[in-house]
Formats: structure tokens, C-alpha cells, sequence
């Protein structure tokens, strides 16, 4: 098991907003934390990577109590954190902020560093030609490869996402979602947290469906996007929308997680 | 003409010093938002250190590396006590906590080294003339090592990766955490450097203004304002603020009057800040985040 979380609370000041999340996350897995704006999603990827102080629960990372660690530590032991709204450094140039992506590997080997950089730019070969440019002139989508891009610099265990998909064009939601599946596949392990469910559920191994601070869901994606409490209740009629929106959305949400992430390509 | 060649060259001078001044506040502001207000107390307290070594009969170079050494340290154990602990630091917050350190200082200098301005040795005594306009050996050191200092400050933010993680600590704090950068070793780092940049202007400017336990109120609001022509986030606008200051006092002193000298810092900055608040160099979009 690659992240493990039981019994989370946080909250901020006397304001409780989670209360005892149980997720886990196996090698290789990519789970995906779903459910309307005020779920406490958000939250949960802050409480998991430090910002945000736990109340109580534990956080084991690969193996490693990591509770109670702050940003820098987390970052040090292999979580990356992906934050909402991208949060590139934008004065900077794309290449620079690979480079920072890469700070708690600073004194590791060059060799590992360089690694990190080709598989991302393999991944992402929008940036290569932009490594210059300054990362704030760079498309919402660019600026979404690049976040991800800098947070694989930091050779993760784990990578958890923020919406990586709030407010890019359908197309690009679908390149960033097979990149993540492309991740999966070489064994990474991922959890992305994300109000777009068509997208989630398209490349997800397994799917957590969180309400008010709970997880009141959790299973499959196949099983779960036919649930009607999926599509009513917890999503805030935003699986329903999605659905109305194309015809392939019962398509893309079928099971078989690879071929999920492939049909997103072929979306493009 | 060789009196606006005089003014230009003794502004120029004096905005060097102002222009180090500004860039030790660009470089706190950046990191942490704190507006130091003790930043003109380095200056003062680097000269004093440096004279009184000095007068002890230590060579001038190691009593000026014990200076700014000895300022750098000081501004590193300022940051430590007074703004590490600080849970939310407001910019208020700041200017009550900087201006407490600022008046401790001076204070404290007054005990220390007594009421009186002194000035440093100059590093090259004398001066020599060049077509009607003298110039004193200690302006061209200063013009040099201030030039010298800019560069390098401007090449450590642009091309080192401790430079460049404390920009990425001014542009976005929290993506900063999350690759692992420690804010509080960024604000400390901080500190360092605008102790470090304070003291050589205040070592600079000592054998040519003169040095007293106040002398850091003025220096302190020169650079402030100098800094604040950059729109207090670019090391180039404040070095830029720093002459352009520079020049304009003596300018003033020598075609209007010397009384008016003082004014102009203060005339320039209610211009800025009423016309253009992001800096008369700086772009509207760079707001800090």
C-alpha cells in the first residue's frame, strides 16, 4: 500500500470539515476522490500533504507513518502535490520551475534528476519547445502539464491531484487524464480529487465518493457511475450534466481502466 | 555644464548607496511581505561597527568585513526572535514589529558608541578632477563595489537555485511548500542578504555622509522610497529607484535649493504612490501573490 489515511479529521480553526476519512491507495493504483464543491476535497489533499494540521488519524506514505509532517518533509519522503489552479511560478521559465520541482532532490544524483525531467517532457512534449518562456504566458492546459510536470520532478511515490481539470477545454481534460493513466501504468501512484466525474471515472482503478466530510461511497468505477445515488445526490447534478453533455459519457465511464484512457485519447 | 556633470556624478553616488539600501527591502518584502523599517539601522550600525574597529587599530578591510559581518549576524537573530515566531504576519504587523527593532537599535547605538557622527576612513583617500568635475576616490569605490553587489544579488535571484526558490516563495508561497521549499529558511536567507547588502552601504557611505546612531532614519527612508519606484518586488527597480533618487536630490540641492534636498524622496513617493503604486519601473501585473 502506497498511501494509506485512517480516520482523518482536520479542519480549520473550530471549523471541522472532515470527519474520519478512511483512503487507501495500493502501488500503482489510481483512485480517484469525487463529489460536489464543498465536500471537502480540497481539504483532504491539504491535510494529506501538510498544509493543513490533522486534528487526528495517521498517514502512512510507502510504508512510513508520516503523520504530523509538514509540506517540506512530505515532499522530501515522495508525495507530490499537484494544488488547485496549477500554481506554476509564473515570473519563472518552464524549465526553472522544473528545476524547483526538483528541490528536495537537489542533492540526489544528477542521473535521477535528468530521469525525472525526460519522462516528463515525454509526457507533456507541449512544454519542450515553451522550457524558456515564462511560465505565467503559457496556456491554462500548458499551465496544467507543467504543475503535474513539476510535481513528477520530485520523484514521487505518490502524486496527488487538486482538479487538475477545472477549467480547461474538454479536449485537454482528456489529454491530461490519459497522462495521468500513462502515469498509473508505469506504476505511479495516484489520487485525484475532482468535481469533472466523466473524467475521473474514465480512468480510475477505484473511485471514493465523498459528501460533507465522509467518504459515503466507494468502489469501482463501473459499479459506481450506474448508481443512481452517484448521479443524484452527491455530485451536486454534476454527473448528470456531464452525461447529457456527450453521448460517449456512458462509454467513457465503462470498466476496463486502460481502455478508459485510451478512449480519452482518441477523444482528442 | 560641469556643474550638472558634478551633480549627476555626486547623485549617482549617493543613489548607489540608497539603491543597496533598496534592494535589502526587496529582498524581505519578497519573501515574507515584512516591510523592514530596521532596514537604515544595518547601514548605521555597520558604519559604527567599522569605526569604532577602526579607531581600535584594526585594519580598515577587516574592520569593514567585521562590520558587515557582524550587521549580517544581527539581522539573521532579528529575523529568528522577531519574525519567525510571528503565526500570521500582516504587513502592519510588520512595520510595529521592524519599527520596535529599528528603535531598539538605535538605542542601542547611542549607548554603544556615544551622540556623535563620524566618518569612516575611506578606502582610497582623496580625489583628483576631470574636466572641472572632482571626483573623491571613495565615490568611484562606491559606484564600483555598489555596481559590483547589484550584479550579484540580480545574477543569485536569476540564475542559482537558492535564489530562484525564494522567488518562487514570493510568487506563490504555497506551491513553494508543497516542492519543499521552507518558508522559514527562505525569510532567514532573507534577512542575511538585506543585512548583508545594508552594511556594505552603510560602510560605503560612512567616510563620505558621515555616520551617527540616527543616520539610519534617513538612509532607511531613502532606500524605502527607492524601493518603492521599483514597486518593492524587483532588485532592478529599486537599484534603478536608488539613482534616479540619487541624482534627483542633488539636482534639487543644486538648482533649487539645499533645504529642499530631503523633501524630494518624500515629493517622489506620494507621486508614485498616488500615480502609480506598482512601482514607476514595475509592471501592474507583477503583484506580489
Amino acid at each position: 500500500m502506497s498511501l494509506g489515511v485512517r480516520g482523518l479529521h482536520a479542519g480549520y480553526g473550530r471549523l471541522a470539515v472532515l470527519h474520519g476519512i478512511d483512503l487507501t491507495a495500493g502501488e500503482g493504483e489510481l483512485v480517484a476522490v469525487i463529489g460536489a464543491n464543498g465536500a471537502g476535497k480540497s481539504t483532504l489533499l491539504r491535510a494529506l500533504s501538510g498544509l493543513l494540521p490533522l486534528t487526528s488519524g495517521t498517514v502512512h506514505l510507502a510504508g512510513t507513518d508520516v503523520t504530523g509532517y509538514g509540506p517540506e518533509k512530505l515532499a522530501r519522503t515522495g508525495l507530490a502535490h499537484v494544488p488547485e489552479n496549477r500554481l506554476v511560478f509564473p515570473s519563472l521559465s518552464v524549465a526553472d520551475n522544473l528545476v524547483l520541482g526538483g528541490y528536495t532532490r537537489r542533492r540526489g544524483p544528477a542521473a535521477a534528476r535528468k530521469e525525472a525531467r525526460d519522462r516528463a517532457m515525454a509526457l507533456f512534449p507541449r512544454l519542450e519547445p515553451r522550457l524558456e518562456q515564462a511560465a505565467g504566458t503559457l496556456s491554462g492546459g500548458e499551465q496544467q502539464m507543467l504543475a503535474i510536470a513539476r510535481g513528477l520532478m520530485a520523484q514521487p511515490r505518490v502524486l496527488v491531484l487538486d482538479e487538475p481539470s477545472v477549467g480547461l477545454a474538454p479536449r485537454l481534460v482528456g489529454e491530461i487524464f490519459s497522462a495521468l493513466g500513462q502515469l498509473r501504468d508505469d506504476g505511479l501512484t495516484l489520487v485525484v480529487v475532482e468535481q469533472n466525474a466523466r473524467a475521473a471515472f474514465a480512468v480510475a482503478d477505484r473511485v471514493s465518493v465523498m459528501d460533507r466530510g465522509r467518504v459515503v461511497l466507494e468502489g469501482d468505477p463501473a459499479a459506481l457511475s450506474t448508481d443512481p445515488r452517484v448521479a443524484g445526490g452527491f455530485l451536486g447534478g454534476g454527473f448528470a450534466a456531464d452525461a447529457d453533455a456527450g453521448a460517449d459519457a456512458a462509454g467513457a465511464a465503462t470498466p476496463g481502466v486502460a481502455s478508459g484512457a485510451t478512449r480519452a485519447t482518441e477523444r482528442t | 555644464m560641469t556643474d550638472l556633470l558634478q551633480l549627476l556624478f555626486a547623485g549617482l553616488s549617493q543613489g548607489a548607496v540608497y539603491a543597496l539600501v533598496a534592494i535589502g527591502f526587496v529582498a524581505i518584502f519578497t519573501v515574507s511581505g515584512v516591510i523592514n523599517l530596521a532596514q537604515g539601522e544595518f547601514a548605521a550600525l555597520a558604519g559604527l561597527v567599522a569605526i569604532s574597529a577602526v579607531g581600535s587599530g584594526l585594519p580598515l578591510l577587516a574592520a569593514v568585513v567585521l562590520a558587515v559581518v557582524s550587521v549580517a549576524l544581527v539581522a539573521v537573530i532579528m529575523e529568528r526572535l522577531v519574525i519567525f515566531p510571528v503565526k500570521r504576519m500582516t504587513t502592519l504587523v510588520s512595520l510595529i514589529l521592524t519599527l520596535g527593532v529599528s528603535t531598539g537599535l538605535k538605542a542601542l547605538m547611542l549607548l554603544v558608541y556615544g551622540p556623535n557622527a563620524e566618518g569612516l576612513t575611506p578606502l582610497t583617500p582623496g580625489g583628483f578632477s576631470l574636466g572641472g568635475v572632482s571626483i573623491r576616490y571613495q565615490e568611484l569605490w562606491i559606484l564600483l563595489i555598489a555596481g559590483v553587489v547589484s550584479l550579484a544579488v540580480y545574477w543569485f535571484y536569476e540564475r542559482t537555485l537558492a535564489g530562484k526558490s525564494l522567488r518562487a516563495c514570493a510568487e506563490q508561497p504555497v506551491a513553494a511548500r508543497l516542492v519543499g521549499i521552507s518558508l522559514t529558511k527562505a525569510s532567514l536567507l532573507s534577512f542575511l542578504i538585506a543585512g548583508t547588502v545594508g552594511a556594505i552601504a552603510g560602510v560605503l557611505a560612512s567616510p563620505l555622509y558621515f555616520t551617527s546612531w540616527e543616520s539610519g532614519l534617513t538612509l532607511g527612508l531613502k532606500g524605502f522610497v527607492a524601493a518603492t519606484l521599483g514597486g518593492l518586488i524587483s532588485v532592478r527597480g529599486a537599484v534603478l529607484g536608488g539613482l534616479l533618487l540619487g541624482v534627483l536630490e542633488t539636482l534639487t540641492a543644486g538648482y533649487i535649493s539645499t533645504g529642499l534636498r530631503d523633501a524630494v524622496a518624500f515629493l517622489l513617493l506620494i507621486i508614485v504612490l498616488v500615480a502609480r503604486p506598482a512601482g514607476i519601473f514595475g509592471r501592474t501585473a507583477e503583484a506580489r501573490v
